[in-house]
């Protein structure tokens, strides 16, 4: 005997049919207004895993970004701070060529010792320099002023404290998983170094405001002016090495901006929805449906009652 | 033996009887067409009794036929169909509990997406990573606070979302099988049923109807479990479910009662169907238990990591974890120990940032890898749940259709049928009418040649 398709066998078919396209649209429908392909971690298990690492990969890529955008912040107003600085040294260095100069009057000296004067308190302010309320030469002593920069109007020279308050602490700053930089400059490797090292800038130019005041031109000529340049090239030798921080991080930040950029595009393909396709599925399944109901509608309705009389 | 003037008549009576019973038979299977568990019914005719008549020179050497008569009402049903489409429901009622109880689990996860734990933890890493480039800014140090409090708090959320989907699935289990629930109704509904089959047997009447309800009855508690009937000896039926019998018929009056104490139902393996996977749900070794194991070793491997690293340079922990007042495991901040004022970005100086770079360095360590693991397990689950249940329907739906194809009401049939029978029942009608012309000519015609 053939099957007896019976009413209630067609009816249920035609129904389970009609749900099972309307659930597909639904999905479709889903991918298109979220145009996401994986909205839950069952949609695709693996590629959901796959979404989760990437979107950790780009969080991290951008958290090492902005490290970055913060470290070259603090290299460039190091770096200002110390232009400034050597701006002062190169001017102090004019200043003991003059006063070592044997026709100057010692009253013309005194006048030079007392710039010096000035310059050296000019440079202790520059080395108390802050980027976002932070002391930059400090080392890891950030929130004090790594040199005693009171002043009285009066008598600039009446702070004689040139020692460097700060540490020797390293700054670093994570610029790539697991690559750190050292982004910070000791206010002793420039100024107020111990006597007779490469930072004792201040030390040198208190020398050269003492030999002024006595007239030592000889002392002046012979060693004075060779220790300022010796110290201005260090100025320079540091801010070489800032500079070359500050190339590196710009290398780190194009680096870092093409990562993010292929972490960005590996996502999109991993768990975005290619509408090309989904809307042409949507049309598909749009006619399915639609020619699901006609021939559902027709199916039901006819009966052999339509033909007895 | 001669016989009577009369027997067409009768015989046209019988036919004319049978054909309007057959008649009857249609229009119910038409009222019934669509109730649900009906059985199409059919008549089944048979000729009755024949005379034994003079034939071939032989005293009752011929049997002549006396027409038709009702020999049963039969139910068109194949037991074996019914066996196949409660083993297939069972399934279907057991995948369905499943996929929907893991359906919710999953949308609690939030995953993939910007407001899941998988996001937290990477803002939670990024906080420390913010503070290491300002290791003595208050801001970024309430960051780290905030954002520690609110990867604990979702954690601890998403724990108590799988223990309250545990907790769902147990109030379902105690509605649908305690006493007084669904099962507990349908067991008392059945034995009604099997009762008011025997007393309708014993006058020796076949209720098709009443089996009909049974057999729905059935239908229905095998979503519920592995559901059996067995003769007992009193005449009627035993009902066992998931192997606990819930209907039980007395061995010498047969008269068929719920057992008292079987409900709440309690299993010691399980019953299969939804009753069994609701308890799998909400069992301590069932699969949202498991996520929830994991989850709380997610909890356990962060608090650890970080701690290690915070407490060997401050000597406090960051996170606390334990068995929240709850009794779920719990990660939280270790508050008031730990606040803005006494986070530590690093150990010597403001601007040491050590420990914040250390702690940020442990993105993308266990706990990451530990969650996305929970992940992919989760939503392999769910899409599993999900294909089986969608198998087991069409399944199910195939042996209905079987089912139905044997005993469901085809209307064009029984139209078919209503022409068969109406057109029968004419023809018997003409031949009663015809044998009654044949009887006017002999009575009252007959000998009356010339009047």
């Amino acid at each position: 005997m053939s099957t007896r398709i019976t009413s209630s066998m067609t009816t249920r078919s035609v129904l389970s049919d009609l749900n099972r396209i309307a659930a597909q649209q639904d999905l479709t429908r889903r991918q298109m207004s979220s145009g996401k392909a994986i909205t839950k971690p069952s949609d695709d298990p693996y590629g959901a895993a796959r979404a989760m690492s990437l979107r950790t990969d780009l969080a991290g890529v951008k958290q090492h970004q902005r490290n970055v955008d913060e470290a070259q912040s603090w290299m460039s107003a190091t770096s200002t701070t110390l232009s400034s600085i050597t701006d002062l040294a190169q001017k102090a260095r004019e200043l003991t060529v003059q006063g070592a100069t044997d026709t100057l009057s010692q009253s013309g000296r005194d006048a030079i010792a007392d710039q010096i004067d000035q310059l050296i308190a000019g440079m202790k302010q520059e080395g108390n320099a802050t980027y976002d309320g932070r002391y930059v030469l400090g080392g890891s002593r950030t929130n004090t002023p790594p040199f005693d920069s009171a002043l009285t109007k009066t008598d600039p020279s009446v702070t004689t404290n040139d020692a460097y308050s700060g540490d020797a602490a390293s700054q670093l700053r994570e610029i790539g998983p697991g690559v750190t930089l050292a982004v910070n400059v000791h206010g002793d490797e420039v100024l107020g170094g111990a006597s007779g090292s490469t930072g004792n800038l201040l030390g040198v130019l208190r020398d050269v405001a003492t030999h002024l005041r006595s007239g030592d031109t000889s002392a002046l000529g012979n060693g004075d002016i060779k220790a300022v340049s010796d110290q201005i090239d260090n100025l320079l030798a540091v801010q070489a090495r800032v500079g070359a921080g500050m190339n590196r991080l710009d290398t780190a930040s194009s680096r870092l901006a093409q990562i993010e950029e292929s972490t960005t595009s590996m996502l999109s393909n991993t768990e975005d929805a290619d509408m090309a396709e989904v809307i042409t599925n949507y049309s598909t399944q749009q006619a399915v449906y639609q020619s699901a109901l006609n021939a559902g509608a027709r199916i039901v309705q006819t009966s052999l009652l339509d033909f007895l009389h | 033996m001669s016989i009577s003037t009369f027997v067409g008549i009768q015989t046209s009576l019988r036919g004319l009887l049978a054909q309007q019973r057959a008649l009857d038979v249609t229009s119910h299977n038409i009222a019934n067409a669509s109730t649900v568990g009906y059985t199409r019914q059919e008549v089944n005719l048979a000729a009755t009794q024949p005379l034994n008549v003079n034939a071939g020179g032989m005293a009752n050497g011929g049997m002549l036929g006396t027409g038709v008569d009702v020999q049963s009402y039969r139910r068109v049903r194949d037991q074996f169909l019914d066996l196949q489409y409660r083993a297939q429901n069972m399934q279907l009622g057991d995948q369905t509990a499943r996929s929907d109880a893991l359906q919710n689990v999953e949308l609690s996860f939030a995953e993939p997406g910007d407001s899941g734990i998988q996001n937290a933890l990477d803002e939670f890493f990024g906080s420390w990573s913010d503070l290491s480039n300002s290791a003595s800014s208050g801001a970024a140090k309430q960051a780290v606070i905030d954002k520690s409090r609110t990867l604990a708090q979702q954690i601890n959320d998403l724990q108590g979302n799988l223990a309250s989907a545990r907790q769902a699935a147990t109030d379902e289990y105690t509605q649908t099988a305690g006493a007084g629930g669904q099962i507990n109704q349908m067991a008392s509904d059945l034995s009604t049923t099997l009762n008011a089959i025997r007393s309708a047997e014993m006058t020796g009447s076949q209720p098709n109807d009443l089996y009909d309800r049974r057999d729905l009855l059935l239908d229905q508690l095998s979503t519920m479990g592995q559901v059996s009937m067995t003769p007992s000896a009193g005449g009627s039926f035993d009902v066992s479910l998931g192997g606990v019998t819930i209907v039980d018929a007395d061995d010498t009056t047969g008269m068929a009662s719920v057992p008292a104490g079987a409900f709440p139902l309690s299993y010691t393996t399980s019953p299969g169907g939804k009753l069994g996977a609701l308890l799998d749900l909400q069992s301590s070794t069932g699969p949202i238990a498991s996520f929830q194991t994991e989850l709380a070793a997610v909890a356990q491997s962060l608090a650890t990591s970080v701690n290690s690293v915070y407490n060997a340079a401050t000597g406090t922990d960051f996170f606390t974890f334990g068995t929240g007042a709850n009794g779920l495991p719990q990660i939280s901040l270790n508050e008031p120990t730990v606040s803005v004022t006494t986070l530590a970005a690093g150990t010597s100086g403001p601007a040491d940032n050590s420990v914040a770079l250390a702690v940020s360095r442990l993105q993308g360590g266990d706990a990451d890898a530990r969650y996305k693991q929970l992940v992919t397990r989760m939503g392999n689950a769910v899409s599993t749940a999900g294909r089986q249940q969608a198998n087991a329907q069409v399944l199910a739906d195939n042996v209905k259709d079987r089912r139905d194809s044997v005993s469901g009401v085809s209307l064009d049939e029984e139209m078919t049928n209503i022409i068969r029978f109406q057109r029968a029942y004419q023809a018997s009608a003409r031949a009663m009418s015809t044998t009654d012309e044949m009887l006017d000519t002999l009575i009252n015609r007959a000998g009356r040649v010339g009047l």
